[in-house]
């Protein structure tokens, strides 16, 4: 939605670099999740997120790929924005080892191949799986409350949910 | 007994002291109610520091215990202990934090009681304030009197070296749903000086009113489709001080939905054509506007808006309003929000729109109370051309990019800045009894509304009142286009 209704709502243009907030909030997140998470350097270009991801990271087991990259972006303006409602993972072409016996479909439930998600960020132009499982639909993320600790634990429960629910 | 000079010092160009309409409502009842003996109290003040002006803000009253204070009409004696006591709780509210001493000059039998510093006043303070301030380097303290007939003087303290210096204040703000400014004997305000040109206008709002509007200094963020018709709306209504921000450079697609765009000023900053247009509009005398072609929401430009009273938030995204919100709360600058929305169908015709006009101010809902912020709307804001990412690619549909191109028409935003124009009036000149929490115009139901959402008692617009320089604002330097 564009404010005031003044026409042209231009490209969104971020911080050039992540703020201090972004900063110690990936390195809280580090040291809590153990896994070394970095945050690209500039905004993927079009948007004023940056990418937050770790290279290694274990996956479910019942996935084909028993480890990789996982990650989300997150706004310039955290924490009064949160996390996009969503994570990737890469490789993009993921699978379940065996079907899911309600949809069967070899397919991650709500995952999809997306280009251009993490431009700007060391991933390069890697596309990604990326996830949507309405992390955030049962709480708002609160700017005073929540980190980005909170997050990543959405992300990787939905490694605990059932694939067709 | 002994006159005294006191340690004056210059801080700023303007000193303001200011208050949550509640504390000072509390502090003033309280101490009002031990006439006629003359009363005190420490309060705990945070300062807010702009490029012009240092502004003392009150917050939390430190009670004198039972003989803490010894007082009589016209003497009052301040114990060690509540001093102590109140240095202590000062220090560990933070470096920032000061005291400020207020007490009471109260009406004897054959006068009021004035509200100017005595000789026994300077003299005590001269004696008290060194060991303030040396207990409290890096805080501003600050000393009040009251009058018993509304008057009031103040002043700071603050240490410079080893020394305790002092200036006085020129005014008082004391903020909840709406403004009101007390001037101090040192006041620099002035009249205009051929009132007769705002006659039909003082009717409504008297002389007062009028001093008020030639003396307030409102800032403008955003000098686009609202911003440059709040601003010439501003210049013709008289008031004295305008300060404008914005970085774009007008297009002749401006033209059509903005004032002030003349054909030569295509091209130039929208800042530049706003103010040829305000300097030539303006009714008060002296009149002034500064333009900054910059983002209004830098640190540099937050630093700025400090020495508003008052500000105009016209820009056309949420991220610059994060900021401007936590100014009205935490430094007490009541801020008057516009924003427009309109959708129209397939066949060009509108089926939903909606302009409002929102009064950021202790008292009202903030922003996030009433939901026109939402971590929500942020993050989508942030997704750009890659809006809803998260809602299609998921379930396997294609990404549909977005330049988030809306309609705009003169019409809409002229409402927009007439809901906020009866919201200043109300804040600044306190037309009526009431301030409402905003003023909405909807369609398709063609009605004028007001949102009736309380303030959530656990929000930044409830608990960080009066917070100050000790609230860290984070600037934001997205694109504002508030054109």
């Amino acid at each position: 939605m564009n404010m005031s209704g003044s026409g042209k709502s231009p490209t969104t243009e971020g911080l050039v670099e992540p703020s201090s907030f972004l900063l110690q909030a990936v390195e809280e997140l580090s040291q809590k999740s153990g896994y070394p998470f970095q945050i690209s350097a500039v905004p993927v270009p079009g948007t004023g997120l940056f990418v937050v991801h770790t290279p290694a990271h274990p996956f479910r087991s019942e996935y084909t790929v028993a480890q990789g990259a996982l990650g989300f972006r997150t706004p310039f303006n955290f924490p009064d924005a949160g996390p996009e409602d969503s994570f990737f993972i890469i490789p993009c072409d993921v699978k379940l080892s065996t079907a899911d016996p309600v949809r069967k479909s070899m397919d991650p439930n709500r995952a999809s191949r997306a280009e251009k998600l993490v431009t700007g960020s060391t991933l390069g132009n890697a596309p990604v799986l990326l996830f949507s499982w309405h992390l955030w639909a049962k709480i708002s993320w609160n700017r005073r409350v929540h980190t980005l600790v909170d997050h990543y634990t959405h992300c990787i429960r939905r490694f605990e949910q059932p694939e067709h629910d | 007994m002994k006159r005294l000079e006191l340690p004056f010092g210059h801080r700023a160009d303007e000193i303001h002291i200011a208050t949550h309409r509640n504390t000072w409502q509390l502090l003033k009842r309280k101490l009002d109610e031990q006439a006629p003996n003359e009363a005190c109290a420490f309060v705990l003040i945070r300062p807010s520091v702009g490029v012009l002006r240092t502004t003392a803000v009150l917050g939390e009253i430190i009670w004198p215990d039972v003989g803490e204070v010894t007082a009589a009409p016209h003497a009052l004696e301040v114990s060690a202990d509540y001093i102590s006591r109140a240095l202590d709780i000062a220090i560990d509210a933070g470096p920032l934090v000061g005291l400020c001493l207020v007490h009471t000059h109260s009406k004897s039998e054959c006068r009021e009681g004035i509200a100017r510093f005595s000789s026994r006043d300077n003299w005590y303070e001269h004696r008290l304030f060194p060991t303030v301030v040396g207990a409290l380097p890096k805080a501003i303290s600050a000393s009040v009197v009251l009058g018993s007939a509304g008057d009031v003087d103040a002043r700071i303290w603050w240490r410079m070296g080893k020394d305790a210096l002092t200036q006085a204040a020129h005014a008082i703000r004391v903020v909840g749903p709406e403004l009101a400014i007390l001037e101090t004997p040192s006041s620099t305000w002035t009249d205009h000086p051929d009132p007769a040109i705002m006659d039909r206008s003082t009717r409504l709002w008297g002389r007062d009113g009028r001093r008020r509007l030639q003396n307030l200094r409102v800032g403008i963020v955003g000098a686009g489709g609202t911003g440059s018709l709040a601003g010439f709306a501003l210049a013709t209504m008289g008031v004295g001080k305008l300060v404008v921000w914005d970085r774009d450079i007008a297009r002749k697609e401006n033209r059509h939905r903005t004032a002030g765009i003349t054909k030569e000023y295509v091209g130039r900053p929208k800042v530049a054509a706003l103010k040829a247009l305000a300097d030539s509009v303006a009714t008060a005398d002296p009149f002034s506007m500064t333009a900054h072609q910059a983002l209004g929401t830098t640190e540099e430009a937050l630093r700025h808006l400090k020495d508003c009273d008052l500000v105009f938030c016209c820009v056309d995204k949420f991220a610059p309003r994060v900021p401007l919100n936590d100014l009205a709360y935490a430094h007490l600058i009541p801020v008057m929000d516009m924003a427009s929305w309109m959708h129209p169908d397939r066949d060009k015709r509108i089926d939903a729109l909606m302009t409002h006009a929102h009064v950021w101010s202790p008292g009202v809902p903030c922003a996030w109370c009433r939901e026109t912020l939402t971590s929500y709307r942020l993050t989508q804001e942030a997704q750009g051309k890659q809006q809803g990412i998260e809602k299609r690619i998921p379930y396997g549909l294609p990404l549909q990019d977005t330049d988030g191109v809306e309609p705009s028409v003169l019409p809409l935003n002229m409402l927009g800045v007439s809901l906020a124009m009866m919201e200043f009036m109300q804040v600044a000149l306190r037309i009526t009894d009431r301030t409402p929490n905003d003023l909405k115009f909807i369609l398709p139901e063609w009605e004028l509304d007001e949102s009736d959402r309380p303030a959530r008692p656990d929000c930044d617009c409830v608990t960080s009142v009066g917070a100050a320089d000790t609230l860290y604002i984070a600037p934001v330097l997205m694109e504002e286009d508030g054109d």
